[in-house]
């Protein structure tokens, strides 16, 4: 199936394709934009990738768009990167989040429920976040109380991202107090519609807004919409949380590869690519870019050999961040005082927009979100490295 | 003239804690004409407090941590450059007596690009980073080559300012385009071999400016950071308990100390011979060193702060791109490191 000759017509069909669909100046259509243009541009270009099948290349075989092997998917994503085409960001949790977790550890019934939903376009959310439950994702407190046939919710979640468009939520609730914290937690299918939900947009540094607080008051669930049994929900949300940080970088990385020409088009726009420290750390974060794809892409093959140990993905994802930071940061250094002067509101950047500074500090939702830097450090040292974990008991004593 | 120093500096932070962060324009500039924060550095002889650059420095620090929108800055660098030109009294008199009393006279934040035509004595090209300039009735500048400087009236033809948007939005920048400006019409400070070595003290005075607003804004965000990381409860602990997160502020504390102790040091240095190149090579590590640390310090508290960071209402944001600004304000078009590393190799 990966003959050099089908990956090499493979590549040329969605390199064709792409030519003749990416909407031209997309970007700049989402300067200043408004709401509506945003989600009407996201799914516009969401139906046509779905129909060319290149929307879900990492779906498993029998679903439409997967069943692609490592290297095919790989293609996909480098030519779509290459290409410069718009991310799917309105329907990332959609694509990933929520389908990994449905082909994981849902039931045949909710396969076939939602996956098809999602592929005509639904968008989700996920919320797991509260606002005393961040990194310590386990103490949360949003309550599902079972009442017959139903799960009854209050509480609230935060950070949310795109829960203000999103038409379900994947929701991480406690349904039993007493235990331990992990053990209480529930994994409900929420629908965004339902009585007592609402959704605050929260304003975020770049002037963009997002991500949301969602706040529930007695809105019911089906017991039909839960993954996994009840308090089960921990396991199941640590296969959506793998799926973030391992799968979707990925894509990722290739995206990140495919923007290094920005870098160069700065260095000519600025005039210093004769300057030799500018190309060290240009050379230097090359390096490290491919590492990061390389890395990501071992990541998947482990996966799918079914070899992944703890740890593999949390590596996957504090080697994107670290990488991503240098960058971003690379470019907001050598854009000079130009990269200060703000171009104007863009809605849904990326970090890959070739606006320095905005890119800079998008950056930083893959260094908090999913599971913060210092979250998989901890991970990595403490599953993959067996070091001795922080004690659970401590005693807080005033500094000497 | 220490104890002053302090008296200021407490005022100073008084006041500050009272104007909120981001500290306003509106609310702070008539008040800080009030208290007579401009006189700080203006010698005595000129009806001054006779604090020097030092003085300056100490509530630039001040204002730093306080997110000012207040174009003092550049304000203190006007003045300094009236009560040390060639003019006569009582015409330099009565321009600092108008500059010390709400009349703004502001200058840009970088190194403007304008030249003279020769004969026609002449002056065009562009200031960009010109700070409050819709507020102001004059601008310091100079020529590229540093051959004249000048008060420049914003109120004449051929003058033309136009506001820049900035990430920072605790300043607010401009462009000034200057089209065949007649130098006869301006106010001259100084000319030729006087007019660079006016320049010199300048750049000086505002890389020291920069460092000790970066200063401020990095000890302000650093103890925001701690105060966060403190009373932030994660795990069942405060966030402060965790190892990893106390190396992270130590650091950032070390750094910092290192910066102002350098700052300190090379305030003490050149108080007295503002004008000399050694001077300026002084100012260059002290501009370089604090900005950079205030980034570094910025770039950290982001990721310290979580969720909370990522959001507009929380001031961590406008530290950064405050931070973000100052480390390419000044010369940093040269690059610092650079001017600092030719000077040792005596390759400039
Ligand atoms: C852009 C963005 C999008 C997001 N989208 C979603 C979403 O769609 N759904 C959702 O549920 N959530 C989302 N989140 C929330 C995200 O998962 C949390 O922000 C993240 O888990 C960190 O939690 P917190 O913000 O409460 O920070 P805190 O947990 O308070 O952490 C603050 C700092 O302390 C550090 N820290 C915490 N614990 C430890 C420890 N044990 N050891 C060392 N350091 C530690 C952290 O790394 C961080 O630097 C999003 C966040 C962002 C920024």
């Amino acid at each position: 199936m990966d003959s050099e000759e089908n990956i090499r017509s493979l590549r040329m069909a969605v390199r064709a394709w792409l030519r003749e669909n990416v909407p031209a100046g997309w970007r700049e259509a989402m300067t200043g934009t408004d709401q509506a243009s945003f989600v009407s541009a996201q799914r516009d270009w969401f139906a046509k990738l779905s129909e060319a099948g290149y929307a879900t290349p990492h779906w498993p075989e029998g679903w439409p768009g997967g069943g692609r092997s490592l290297v095919e998917q790989k293609v996909i994503f480098e030519e779509v990167a290459r290409a410069d085409a718009p991310r799917l960001i309105l329907f990332f949790v959609a694509l990933y989040h929520a389908a990994c977790t449905l082909l994981e550890c849902g039931t045949a019934e909710q396969r076939e429920r939602y996956l098809p939903g999602i592929l005509a376009g639904e968008i989700w959310c996920q919320g797991f976040s509260e606002p005393n439950a961040g990194s310590d994702l386990a103490s949360l407190k949003t309550r599902a109380e079972r009442r017959g046939d139903h799960y009854v919710i209050n509480g609230q979640k935060t950070w949310s991202t795109m829960a203000q468009y999103a038409d379900r939520c994947l929701l991480l609730a406690r349904s039993d107090r007493s235990g331990p914290p992990q053990a209480g937690l529930t994994y409900l299918l929420l629908d965004m519609k339902s009585k007592g939900v609402s959704v605050r947009p929260i304003s975020q540094i770049t002037g963009d807004d997002e991500f949301a607080e969602i706040f529930f008051d007695d809105v019911e669930v089906p017991v039909t919409d839960r993954v996994g049994e009840e308090g089960n929900g921990w396991a199941v949300a640590q296969a959506t949380l793998a799926s973030e940080r391992g799968l979707t970088l990925v894509e990722l990385s290739q995206r990140m590869r495919y923007s290094l020409p920005l870098l160069r088009d700065l260095m000519r726009a600025r005039r210093c690519e004769g300057d030799s420290a500018a190309r060290r750390d240009l050379g230097a974060l090359i390096a490290r870019v491919d590492a990061t794809c390389a890395l990501a892409d071992q990541y998947l093959l482990k996966r799918i050999s079914g070899t992944e140990v703890a740890g593999d993905a949390s590596m996957v994802k504090l080697h994107y961040s670290r990488t991503l930071r240098e960058f971003v940061s690379l470019g907001r250094r050598l854009s000079g005082l130009q990269g200060q002067y703000d171009p104007g509101f863009m809605r849904g950047a990326t970090q890959e927009t070739g606006n320095w500074t905005l890119d800079f500090m998008n950056s930083y939702n893959w260094s908090i979100a999913g599971g913060s830097d210092e979250i998989q450090r901890n991970i990595i040292a403490e599953r993959l490295l067996g070091m001795a974990r922080e004690p659970k008991n401590w005693q807080l004593e005033s500094p000497a | 003239m220490t104890d002053y120093l302090g008296e200021l500096r407490d005022s100073a932070r008084q006041v500050l804690a009272g104007t909120g962060t981001p500290a306003s324009e509106d609310k702070l500039w008539p008040l800080l004409v009030e208290l007579g924060w401009l006189l700080a550095p203006v010698p005595e002889h000129l009806g001054g407090l006779g604090l020097g650059i030092e003085g300056a420095c100490s509530l630039h620090t001040e204002l730093g941590g306080g997110l000012s929108q207040a174009a003092y800055l550049p304000a203190t660098l006007c003045l300094d450059a009236v009560c040390h030109s060639d003019l006569p009294e009582p015409e330099r008199a009565a321009w600092v007596e108008r500059l010390c009393s709400g009349e703004l006279g502001t200058a840009p934040l970088t190194d403007p690009a304008l030249t003279l035509a020769s004969g026609a004595g002449a002056l065009s090209g562009l200031a960009a980073t010109v700070q409050s300039a819709d507020r102001a009735s004059h601008v310091l500048l100079w020529t590229a080559d540093h051959d004249c400087l000048l008060l420049l009236a914003l109120d004449q033809p051929g003058v033309q300012i136009t506001s820049r948007a900035t990430w920072d939005v605790t300043r607010r920048l401009f462009d000034l385009r200057v089209d065949n400006a007649a130098l006869a019409e301006q106010l001259v400070l100084a000319r030729g071999d006087a007019a660079r070595a006016a320049v010199r003290r300048l750049h000086t005075l505002r890389d020291l400016s920069l460092a000790a607003d970066a200063i401020g804004g990095a000890a302000a965000l650093l103890a925001l950071t701690l105060e966060h990381l403190a009373t932030r409860r994660q795990f069942g602990r405060p966030l402060a308990l965790f190892q990893a997160l106390k190396h992270r502020c130590a650091d950032l504390k070390t750094r910092l100390a290192g910066a102002e102790a350098l700052l300190q040091d090379s305030l003490a240095a050149i108080s007295t011979e503002a004008g000399d190149a050694g001077a300026l090579h002084t100012a260059h590590k002290a501009k370089y060193l604090a900005c950079a640390t205030f980034l570094n310090v910025a770039e950290e508290s982001l990721q310290l702060h979580g969720g909370i960071g990522m959001a507009d209402e929380h001031p961590c944001h406008l530290f950064l791109k405050r931070a973000m600004l100052n480390e390419h304000l000044g010369s940093a078009e040269q690059g610092y490191e650079i001017a600092i590393a030719d000077h040792f190799l005596g390759t400039a």
